[in-house]
């Protein structure tokens, strides 16, 4: 028997968050790829709190730097277009969540620690923190092969697809 | 019912569903072209316009440590003296164990390691209170040191500065001593043949700073007077602002301090152990008037115009220094100021209102100081141009001014600045707007280059041992430290006197 893994207003509404958190990070990275004196060296070597010496480390090395600023540009800048197109979207949501774990940890809004520039009010909870838990919902609410690129592929690969909430179950999507 | 599929089994929904997210694609990258033309667009016009360079990089930063090793003595190590030897290299260890955190340096400690190793021995070292000379001693032993530089023998203590001269065991003297002190070791020291790194203010009085002016030169030595806001990058780019004429015709500076609490008004602790077997006394007053033991005059010497020099030298000559980098702006030909005296009601002579004006008829400005003891609202140096205003502290930020056609063509909002500059980034931004929390970041003793902090006064001790290596002449030489100290000057004598000063420049003589 045929039976939906999700309501039709359930996939609307994870596909549009989806497409909202794809069209960030994609921004973000694009931007930075059309910055050519953009660097991460600022953002390092400022970090605060228990992790700032590793991310000054990392500053002061140019290779480790180099590593770091193609990481951050493209990285933001494919997983946005993942996200945009439901494609890998599994695999980027992973992704995303270690370039919003290290953006949370660099500036962590942790009490006693300097908040240097921050455009509202935060105390342990910020907007990367959640953006970073919008990921994992999208690692375990999969949309793509419902409304996305990876639909055709899959489609056309097993003619017989249906969601079935017990492959998904058994982890056999 | 099964829905019609192509060969490849797709369905006509599978497509749509598969494709449907492709025109938010095309959407995005449409808006993503005319954001970026625009803002591109915007960032070289204004880039044009303005003709300013994008960054700015202090020299001194990436200046090489060569030439031979320098033998420096320190006379007197207050609360600046930890602060100097830092600069110099040299870290208390009390210093160090606070600002590490979890076992690690802070990034506080990381940019003092970060440092060059200047080349450098403390050969001896004095105070008049005997403790801290002890601790001075200790710290230039410390094995915390900057730039890797291996830990020095202990230096010498000597009784007093003369006796260190006399021994001529050193190449150069930093001098940290109170204001009544500093025009007479720097003399000394530089008839004795040697460099001489000193304090803010330079001197105390116009004929101090005329006599010392005289005897440096004669001796050709190298002074740098103490004013580390000349490794500021942000006064870099101000100045660099200012020649390309974006402001237009300047016709006030405004400068400021505004502090509110005990510390900034020069009321410091006064260590229980200290007493007249182990305070020189006698030596701290020098040739000012003889006086009982006094723990209150030793220890918050500030207080009194007899051993400082009251806000003018104490903060305004800060102000001014930074001010003068920018303008070139030299000596006032008349000087007014008001003051008074009406929180800190304890012992001292010195004002804790204090308003000055200093006139530069020549060049059609005045520049304004204001101080009160007793609000701390964080007020930048201000320049007011007939084109555009220019506020700045460790970062600059400029506002287009609304009467001006200059601008007009960018339709600025009047609270909008133009554009601004921050060091941290190191990038001219006429795109972007941070919060002002970020333009008008506190710059005092620190700068950035390349987005890393680095102090000051560091950078200030690095350019003075260079130009005592290279033969050169330092940012803040001994004609900028005499603009500094008239200028003040006068400002002191128009409070005290109630009176207009006035500068005669060809005699350099006060009227």
């Amino acid at each position: 028997m045929k039976q939906k893994l999700y309501s039709n207003g359930q996939v609307l509404s994870i596909v549009i968050l989806r497409i909202l958190t794809g069209w960030h990070l994609l921004y973000e990275g694009m931007i930075k790829v059309f910055d050519p004196g953009w660097t991460a060296a600022p953002f390092l070597n400022n970090a605060q709190g228990t992790f700032a010496a590793l991310f000054k480390n990392i500053a002061s090395s140019p290779l480790l730097l180099e590593i770091a600023d193609q990481l951050n540009q493209w990285g933001l800048a494919l997983v946005g277009l993942s996200l945009i197109l439901g494609f890998l979207s599994r695999p980027a949501s992973i992704g995303g969540m270690a370039l919003l774990f290290f953006y949370y940890v660099a500036y962590p809004p942790f009490i006693g620690v300097e908040q240097g520039m921050a455009e509202g009010n935060y105390m342990i909870v910020n907007k990367n923190l959640i953006e970073l838990f919008v990921f994992l919902l999208f690692f375990m609410f999969p949309t793509d092969r419902i409304i996305g690129l990876e639909r055709l592929f899959y489609r056309s690969k097993n003619q017989t697809f249906t969601h079935n909430v017990k492959n998904v179950a058994a982890g056999n999507r | 019912m099964e829905e019609e599929r192509n060969p490849n089994g797709l369905s006509r929904r599978d497509m749509l569903k598969g494709l449907i997210t492709l025109p938010v694609l095309g959407y995005f990258a449409n808006r993503f072209y005319v954001k970026h033309k625009s803002d591109f667009t915007q960032h070289r016009d204004r880039q044009s316009v303005f003709g300013i360079s994008e960054t700015t990089f202090n020299p001194v930063v990436n200046m090489a440590v060569t030439g031979e090793r320098l033998r420096v003595g320190i006379v007197g190590y207050g609360m600046r003296g930890t602060e100097i030897l830092r600069g110099m290299g040299y870290a208390d260890n009390e210093w160090a164990e606070n600002n590490m955190t979890g076992g690690k340096p802070n990034p506080v400690l990381q940019s003092f390691f970060a440092q060059d190793n200047l080349h450098i021995e403390i050969t001896g070292v004095c105070d008049t209170f005997s403790l801290r000379a002890e601790m001075a001693q200790a710290t230039a032993a410390t094995k915390c040191r900057a730039g890797n530089a291996p830990q020095q023998k202990t230096p010498e203590i000597y009784p007093t500065y003369r006796e260190m001269l006399e021994d001529n065991n050193l190449d150069a003297i930093v001098i940290l001593t109170p204001d009544h002190w500093h025009a007479q070791i720097a003399a000394d020291a530089a008839l004795a043949g040697k460099h001489v790194y000193l304090e803010k203010p330079m001197c105390r009085t116009a004929e101090e700073a005329k006599m010392l002016r005289k005897i440096v030169k004669e001796t050709g030595i190298v002074l740098q007077v103490g004013h580390q806001n000349r490794q500021q990058a942000s006064y870099i780019k101000a100045k660099e602002i200012v020649d390309k004429n974006i402001l237009g015709n300047i016709s006030m500076v405004e400068t400021f301090t505004n502090r509110n609490n005990d510390h900034g008004a020069w009321i410091r602790d006064i260590p229980g152990r200290a007493n007249e077997s182990n305070v020189n006394w006698k030596e701290f007053l020098g040739n000012s008037e003889w006086r009982e033991f006094d723990p209150d005059r030793y220890f918050n010497w500030q207080k009194w115009f007899e051993y400082g020099t009251g806000p003018a030298g104490n903060q305004f000559t800060h102000e001014y220094d930074c001010v003068n980098q920018v303008l070139d702006l030299g000596i006032p030909e008349r000087v007014t100021a008001v003051g008074s005296l009406y929180y800190f009601k304890d012992r001292r002579d010195i004002p804790d209102l204090f308003n000055a004006v200093f006139e530069y008829a020549s060049k059609g400005l005045s520049l304004t100081y204001d101080c009160t003891l007793r609000n701390s609202k964080l007020r930048d140096k201000t320049f007011l141009g007939s084109d555009a205003s220019m506020e700045v502290n460790v970062g600059v930020v400029v506002y287009p001014d609304r009467q001006s056609e200059k601008y007009k063509k960018y339709n600025p909002a009047e609270d909008e600045p133009l554009f601004h500059y921050h060091p941290r980034s190191n990038i001219v931004d006429a795109t972007t707007s941070a919060t002002s929390k970020y333009y008008h970041e506190r710059g005092f003793g620190y700068t950035y280059h390349n987005g890393e902090r680095i102090d000051t006064t560091y950078l200030h001790i690095k350019e003075w041992l260079q130009c005592i290596r290279n033969g050169t002449k330092p940012s803040c030489c001994v004609d900028k430290g005499f603009e500094e100290t008239v200028t003040f000057y006068m400002s002191n004598l128009a409070y005290l006197e109630k009176r207009v000063v006035e500068w005669d420049p060809v005699r350099e003589t006060i009227k």
